[in-house]
């Protein structure tokens, strides 16, 4: 016996399962927010090398400015100053002359945070004629 | 007369569509924005400097020297580039062969030293970079801390 069989049309839409999908970008979503991480910003302070040589001495020029420093700190002009003192003693030289060269001799236990906050102030101070002398 | 309360068993339909573009919106905001890890030695804490120039898109000829600490059971201080560490004889020729490469020693060379490392470790750098013919450096400070942690 033959027996027909009918085809069923169902007028339904093709239903899409959405919850797996909302799951997965949820998923994503949360390691993006955990993982995202802000970056600082930096800058940069230039200043030249102009001796390498620890034994060799910087040429003597007229106008130059020589800061000491060293492990416990700053010497400006055979004197130990503070940081506030040092940048206030270069802003009154920076009110009359921009153009004077500085020269940064720093012993070899000075932290590098020294010679930094240095070249720092002196980018404040627009006094760009800087050089860095190892001693 | 009473009214009489429409009682509504279907439940309440939340309509998905908006909020799935602002997740997506998001998502691919993240992927956009995210920034691939950087070959950088971590541990550098670098000193604040409001007052250089800032470090946007650097130039691709830029090299980045950095001089941190090691971990403490290591001890001393190492110089890298890329987080890989060069020994002084490995920098001079790294930086001879740019100057070959790029006819010149304009090339921008930035130190990213650590703030606690003694300047006699900075020196090494700089009198390498100097031998190569390179005496215009750049030091590298935090103009912002925008990130989670203090320091580099």
């Amino acid at each position: 016996m033959k027996v027909r069989r009918k085809r069923r049309i169902t007028n339904d839409q093709p239903q899409l399962e959405m919850t797996p999908m909302i799951d997965v970008v949820f998923q994503l979503l949360i390691f993006f927010i955990v993982t995202i991480k802000q970056e600082d910003i930096y800058s940069m302070l230039s200043a030249s090398a102009p001796a390498a040589d620890p034994n060799s001495s910087p040429t003597v020029q007229p106008n130059v400015l020589n800061i000491e420093i060293n492990k416990t700190g700053f010497i400006l002009r055979g004197a130990p100053v503070s940081k506030a003192l040092l940048e206030r003693r270069l802003a009154s030289i920076a009110e009359t002359d921009k153009t004077v060269s500085v020269v940064l001799r720093c012993t070899g236990d000075s932290p590098h945070k020294y010679l930094v906050q240095t070249l720092d102030i002196c980018h404040k101070l627009q006094l760009t004629n800087l050089a860095i002398f190892s001693m | 007369m009473g009214k009489v309360r429409k009682v509504r068993s279907a439940g309440c339909d939340l309509n998905m569509t908006p909020m799935i573009d602002v997740v997506f919106q998001l998502i691919i905001f993240f992927v956009v924005t995210m920034k691939m890890t950087d070959n950088v030695y971590e541990d550098i804490v670098l000193e604040d400097g409001r007052h250089g120039a800032i470090v946007k898109e650097m130039p691709p000829q830029t090299l980045i020297i950095e001089v941190g600490r090691r971990l403490p059971f290591a001890g001393g201080y190492r110089i890298s580039i890329n987080n890989a560490v060069v020994s002084e004889s490995m920098l001079r020729d790294i930086l001879v062969r740019r100057v070959n490469k790029y006819r010149n020693t304009n090339f921008p060379v930035l130190i990213r030293a650590d703030n606690r490392v003694p300047h006699r470790e900075v020196r090494r750098v700089m009198s390498v970079c100097t031998e190569a013919g390179v005496w215009k450096l750049s030091f590298m400070a935090i103009f912002d801390h925008t990130g989670k942690k203090k320091g580099g």
